[in-house]
């Protein structure tokens, strides 16, 4: 199991759009995957369970990943969440 | 899938048939002309023509005759009277249409009979004939398509259900219709254009309300259900596309960004949606319809959930 933390950097926060986008790359793995925010931890290919962590510009959210494609999974989220910043500014 | 039609026609005959309603059609001396082709779905007066100017005159319109036209033939000795006529009739007229109940001059009746065309009078004036005949003869000749699907009126929401052969398209609107919604057309619905962007969606002749679901054959959906199942055509607002689900493929999960498909140049509101066993697809369905409606009448859930969701955030950050 691995764990990251991340601040969000895009203006707007983890709104309907970067959620999308976040499941969809959650989706795309084998492994568990889970968003944590304030000590409440959800199930990150769930577009409901991550728009209720309410996670705006600034915040900091926690990746928790379990399952045999872990770091290819890890990576792929860091590279939305810290390179692109869900394509937004 | 779709495939255009040979451009229509209708002959007199069907015109003054079909508009009957509309204009309600005498006619004033024979049939001669019945059996000739209109194509366009354009009017003509012909007042121009009948002064001598022939340059540029559209013959082959269904041709208006109105005050101005029999008005100035009045005042025409008899000799250029027929003339004029014999200018204009001698052109191979589809027919001519007499307004406001007016009495055609002799030679107006003998020229055309000479000729073989049919003259109709209509007590309406001149614009509400124009009126009607133009939307008439612009459903005849609309932009025409035929897609393979059903066509089922939920809620008053036109859905089209396309998709591949045996994904299930006639099992969902047989379920619709089994819920209390209205069936248009299953299997062939023919798609026609009015104006610039509403698409009407029509069931095509003999297979009209027949439906075919695999491993039992056709059914009468009428008989079977009754009057209220069935509509004759309905404006189609939503396009609903199954899929055998498959791993790699996306699917929408927010419903911000729409999706459209273009049909006859217009874009329609598209779902795609993937179908898994033990699914409830019809209930499914039944919500595309009533989130259409909502978002027709300016009220979008995504959008709405989305706004207050950012505005939270904000608040957040500014403590």
């Amino acid at each position: 199991m691995i764990e990251k933390k991340f601040r969000i950097k895009n203006k707007l926060g983890i709104h309907a759009r970067p959620a999308g986008q976040l499941v969809k790359v959650a989706t795309r793995f084998k492994s568990a995957i889970y968003i944590s925010r304030n000590g409440n931890e959800v199930n990150a290919k769930s577009i409901m369970g991550v728009l209720m962590l309410e996670a705006g510009h600034g915040s900091e959210v926690i990746i928790r990943i379990n399952g045999e494609d872990e770091f290819s999974a890890l990576e792929a989220i860091e590279e939305l969440i810290d390179k692109r910043q869900f394509d937004e500014e | 899938m779709t495939e255009q039609i040979e451009k229509p026609f209708i002959t007199v005959e069907e015109l003054y048939q079909k508009s009957q309603q509309r204009v309600a059609l005498s006619i004033l001396n024979n049939t001669a002309s019945f059996s000739r082709k209109i194509r366009e779905r354009e009017l003509h007066r012909p007042g121009l023509a009948m002064s001598g100017f022939v340059d540029v005159f559209t013959f082959w319109r269904v041709q208006i005759m109105g005050n101005t036209e029999i008005g100035y033939l009045t005042t025409l000795p008899p000799d250029e009277r027929r003339r004029s006529l014999e200018t204009v009739l001698g052109f191979e007229l589809p027919c001519v249409i007499i307004t406001n109940n007016h009495t055609p001059p002799g030679e107006l009746l003998e020229v055309a009979n000479k000729h073989g065309i049919t003259l109709f009078s209509t007590p309406l004036d001149t614009t509400t004939v124009t009126h009607h005949l133009s939307e008439y003869l612009e459903t005849v000749f609309a932009e025409k398509t035929i897609i393979h699907g059903a066509l089922v009126d939920v809620y008053g929401v036109g859905m089209l259900i396309t998709g591949e052969p045996a994904v299930g398209k006639s099992e969902l609107a047989l379920d619709l219709i089994e819920r209390g919604h209205q069936l248009v057309a299953d299997d062939v619905v023919q798609i026609t254009r009015l104006g610039m962007n509403r698409l009407e969606g029509a069931p095509t002749g003999r297979i009209k309300h027949y439906m075919e679901i695999r491993g039992l054959g056709i059914i009468n959906i009428r008989s079977m259900f009754g009057i209220r199942a069935i509509r004759g055509k309905k404006v189609i607002s939503v396009v609903v596309h199954l899929e055998k689900f498959t791993e790699d493929r996306d699917y929408e999960r927010i419903g911000i960004d729409g999706k459209f498909r273009e049909i006859l140049g217009v874009q329609v509101p598209l779902v795609e949606l993937p179908i898994l066993p033990g699914k409830n697809i019809t209930v499914i369905a039944e919500v595309i319809a009533t989130n259409q409606k909502m978002r027709d009448l300016g009220e979008n859930s995504a959008e709405d959930f989305n706004k207050n969701l950012i505005n939270a955030m904000k608040d957040q950050e500014n403590g």
